[in-house]
């Protein structure tokens, strides 16, 4: 029995073609996994069997009824969880989670799902005040509320740490009765590899629909696949990186923390941070959520100040003197912080200007990041529509426009789709190869294999630091992840 | 039913939670009765003029002496032109008087006596007060002084009385619809955010995949603003009728029922913003100046509508805060006249369910509008 049988599902918006005369079954009891790069119709998909958003041409029956007219009577069986989970962010957990039972028409019994997700403790916080990982345990409870037949995911674990996807896989193998559908959109491989089925979508069309483990064995594998499937990816030298023109830098550690405190009330959010990044090092910050990565990171940048210690960038003292600290400095914000309404050609003027270059040499130097970046065929649209691999490209452009010594890069590849993070990891290993400093932070794993050194973050303090291989040794483990998960908790003992 | 309450509930917890929507309900309409009842001031002001007397008779002395007395007028003497014109270019004074040598002789023998006034037109409205506080002090003092059996008794003698507002009082009525222009900004300020806001959070896409229905949604935001829109409304009055002792002379009940009338049809204006736009900022931007200025400037107000172009007159006809305002002034002062009272009713309920049903159908169960073409009905085949 199927869940879903879609048959030459076609869905265009405007001239663009989101699904392109897609057919695809979906079995029931399995959880299947929706894998494809940004904008290649993941959620449109999922939007559209749910009845959110309405064919073009085409048939889809979901548990036997027609998303388009019967979305009333489906309603009833599904839960959907929406990519910015769909909390109230200004209710309590609790209130939440009594607004979706009422809602789903479900008592209102929360004992087992608080203690599953282990909210109990926090049940009177307010949704906005939970961290990442918790919001997204609670939202996952507010979808499985009511026992759904058919559950739909779009890119739960985006942003989030290791440990907390570990739990949300957990949780959902283990609140599902086994009748229940999953259909599940990751960009993590890894997650897709353990599910009983894998979709590949590509521009709108299925390209590969089977068993996770008849494509590859290993999660490493199955990337390398994936990434084959979807046209390949072969690593060409780095035209970003011989553009760059190195700088004559004498000193060893070109980025130091030292001591760096920053206080909050009574709450340490960073407490006795110190490290030292050497000249063309790829230094990751790694962490959970909340483990006060992003604080450090701005106090690093001089955007927040620390209550104790300091730092320094390229000798400069960040209290001492911010600016010209920073203009050594080229950074890429977590979110998308540029301007959404200019174009990438006038985002690109306006960082230029901002980074004080020269009025004579700015227009050369756009024209040239253009090419460089491979942004020539964008340079005149508005940069809010691209999609997102191009933004974090255009962010990296402008982050590199003044040909900055040290780079500092807070979560580049986060809901970036695999191929797009191999080729923006093949730019910062040249990068770093001509003696650019970068400090990184990332929730992928197999990113921090890329780094030169890591220090693990947790509470406000560093738990570990030293090389992938020294932390692995360290945490008796053969991948990152587990070393990771290892690592957390014995210091948690 | 259930669900309805639910996302009561939940408004209501929000509303209670955040402190923009409290200051907007309370806050504001404070503030806006205190501008309105201090700050605008479309009576008599007591105003200062200059007073030139070139008529040594010491009956014109009484005259300039009833100019000091009168309680509408402050005056100072001067003695040459030159510092009138001074005082009135530096705003020392509004206006003068300038009483001629021969004033006196000239009454006493019956005949036409000149007197001139001196206004400042720069400012029309308090030259026409100088201009007719002069000419009524004037009058007032001829009747009583001994020229008075040389003047001709006229064969009218205008008995003027002024209903419902005997003082004059401009607050008697600005007050009150100052309230119209309040509630007509809470009730559109206050939706305008909400619909959009949940689209900008992301929750819209969760709720709309729950068994939540178009009218849940749609009554789910009109109840939970429509009571604290109508708790706002007994603020309002409160400060009206109880700090700031307006008369109130009409009837309670009515006034709170047609009220709540407008109000909802100032939510419907709100939420038809909110669900158009789906963007925070654009809707209280449109808000605000689809709300604000339409209810001070077009709604009879602060200027009487039939003294309007006639493209604005049939304007305004759409605009619910010129009915209100009509029957709230006449609720407050003449203490209710049923004509008014209908009429004003029938044209907010007709514009309140107008709007009510724009609201109903711009409210979608998913994330675009329903195609409309037979394609649905041969999916649904399909389907079967």
């Amino acid at each position: 029995m199927d869940t879903v049988k879609i048959k030459n599902l076609t869905k265009k918006f405007g001239s663009t073609i989101a699904l392109n005369d897609l057919s695809l079954n979906i079995e029931e009891g399995k959880i299947t996994g929706l894998i494809g790069a940004d904008g290649s119709g993941k959620t449109t998909l999922l939007r559209t069997v749910i009845g959110l958003l309405f064919p073009d041409s085409g048939e889809i029956s979901v548990l036997g009824f027609n998303p388009s007219t019967q979305k009333e009577k489906l309603n009833s069986y599904i839960g959907y969880m929406p990519q910015k989970f769909g909390l109230y962010e200004d209710l309590t957990v609790i209130e939440n989670l009594n607004l979706y039972a009422d809602l789903k028409n479900v008592p209102h019994d929360f004992e087992k799902m608080l203690e599953f997700t282990s909210l109990s403790p926090f049940q009177d916080r307010l949704a906005g005040a939970l961290s990442g990982g918790m919001k997204q345990k609670l939202g996952l409870a507010c979808t499985l509320l009511g026992n759904p037949k058919f559950l739909l995911l779009d890119e739960p674990s985006v942003g989030v740490d290791p440990i907390s996807r570990r739990d949300l896989m957990q949780m959902v193998r283990g609140m599902i009765s086994p009748e229940t559908t999953v259909l599940w959109s990751t960009a993590y491989l890894d997650e897709a590899h353990s599910f009983d089925t894998a979709v590949v979508i590509d521009k709108g069309k299925i390209i590969y629909e089977g068993k996770p483990h008849d494509l590859a064995k290993t999660p490493q594998e199955f990337e390398n696949k994936v990434i084959d499937l979807m046209g390949g990816y072969s690593k060409t030298f780095s035209e970003i990186a011989e553009n760059y023109v190195p700088h004559n830098i004498e000193m060893e550690c070109t980025v130091i923390a030292d001591k760096l405190e920053k206080k909050y009330g009574n709450f340490y959010a960073v407490k006795d941070n110190s490290f030292c990044i050497k000249k063309g090092e790829i230094f990751g910050l790694l962490g959970p959520n909340g483990a006060g990565k992003s604080t450090s990171f701005k106090m690093m940048c001089g955007l927040a100040k620390p209550t104790n210690g300091t730092a320094s960038i390229m000798g400069i003292d960040i209290r001492k003197d911010p600016e010209k600290a920073r203009s050594n400095l080229g950074y890429m914000a977590q979110k998308f912080s540029l301007y959404g309404s200019l174009t990438v050609r006038q985002n690109l003027e306006f960082f230029a200007a901002a980074y004080g270059i020269n009025y004579t040499q700015r227009n050369d130097k756009v024209e040239e990041i253009i090419r460089v970046f491979g942004l020539d065929e964008y340079s005149e649209q508005k940069s809010e529509k691209l999609p997102l691999g191009l933004k974090q490209r255009l962010s990296m452009a402008c982050a590199l426009i003044h040909n900055p010594p040290v780079l500092f890069l807070d979560e580049p590849t986060s809901g970036v789709d695999v191929i797009t993070r191999r080729d923006f990891w093949n730019h910062i290993t040249s990068l770093s190869k001509k003696g650019v400093t970068i400090l990184v932070t990332t929730h992928f794993m197999d990113e921090a294999e890329y780094c030169d050194r890591i220090s693990l973050f947790y509470q406000g303090k560093t738990i570990a630091i030293g090389t992938p291989k020294q932390l692995k040794e360290q945490a008796k483990a053969d991948d990152m992840e587990t070393a990771f998960i290892n690592l957390i908790k014995e210091s948690e003992n | 039913m259930k669900i309805l309450l639910a996302l009561i509930k939940k408004e209501i917890k929000q509303i209670l939670r955040d402190p923009s929507s409290i200051i907007i309900a309370f806050v504001l309409p404070f503030i806006s009765i205190m501008i309105y009842m201090y700050g605008i001031n479309l009576d008599s002001v007591k105003v200062t003029i200059g007073i030139k007397n070139d008529d040594n008779n010491p009956e014109t002395a009484t005259l300039v002496k009833s100019f000091g007395h009168s309680k509408y007028v402050n005056s100072i003497n001067y003695d040459n032109e030159k510092d009138i014109e001074t005082a009135i270019v530096r705003s020392k004074i509004k206006g003068a008087v300038i009483i001629p040598n021969d004033f006196s002789t000239k009454l006493s023998k019956g005949e036409n006596a000149d007197l001139m006034v001196i206004t400042d037109g720069s400012e029309v409205n308090t030259a026409n007060y100088v201009q007719s506080y002069a000419m009524s002090i004037a009058n007032q003092w001829l009747s009583t002084s001994k020229f008075a059996k040389n003047t001709v008794k006229p064969l009218i003698s205008v008995e003027s009385r002024t209903w419902y507002n005997p003082d004059l009082n401009s607050h008697y009525f600005i007050v009150p619809g100052s309230v119209a222009v309040t509630m007509t900004l809470i009730g559109i300020l206050l939706t305008s955010l909400v619909v959009a806001r949940e689209w900008e959070r992301g929750t819209m896409e969760a709720l709309l995949s729950t068994r939540v229905r178009k009218i849940h949604i749609v009554l789910g935001k009109y109840i939970p603003y429509f009571l604290l829109g109508m708790l706002s409304m007994l603020f309002n009055v409160f400060l009206c009728t109880g700090v700031f002792q307006i008369p109130f002379r009409g009837s309670y009940l009515l006034l709170f029922l047609i009220s709540g009338i407008f109000l909802l049809t100032c939510l419907g204006i709100g939420l038809t913003i909110s669900s158009k736009l789906k963007n925070q900022f654009l809707a209280s931007m449109v808000a605000m100046s689809l709300g604000f200025m339409p209810a001070l400037m077009l709604s009879g107000l602060m200027f009487p509508i039939n003294s309007m172009p006639k493209f604005f007159q049939y304007l305004t006809m759409f605009l619910p805060p010129r009915y209100y305002i009509s029957f709230v002034e006449s609720e407050f002062m003449t203490g209710g006249v049923y004509e008014i009272r209908i009429e004003n009713a029938f044209y907010l309920t007709f514009l309140g369910l107008l709007l009510f049903f724009v609201v109903y159908k711009n409210t979608f169960s998913s994330l675009e509008k329903k195609p409309k073409s037979s394609f649905v009905n041969k999916q649904e085949r399909g389907a079967l």
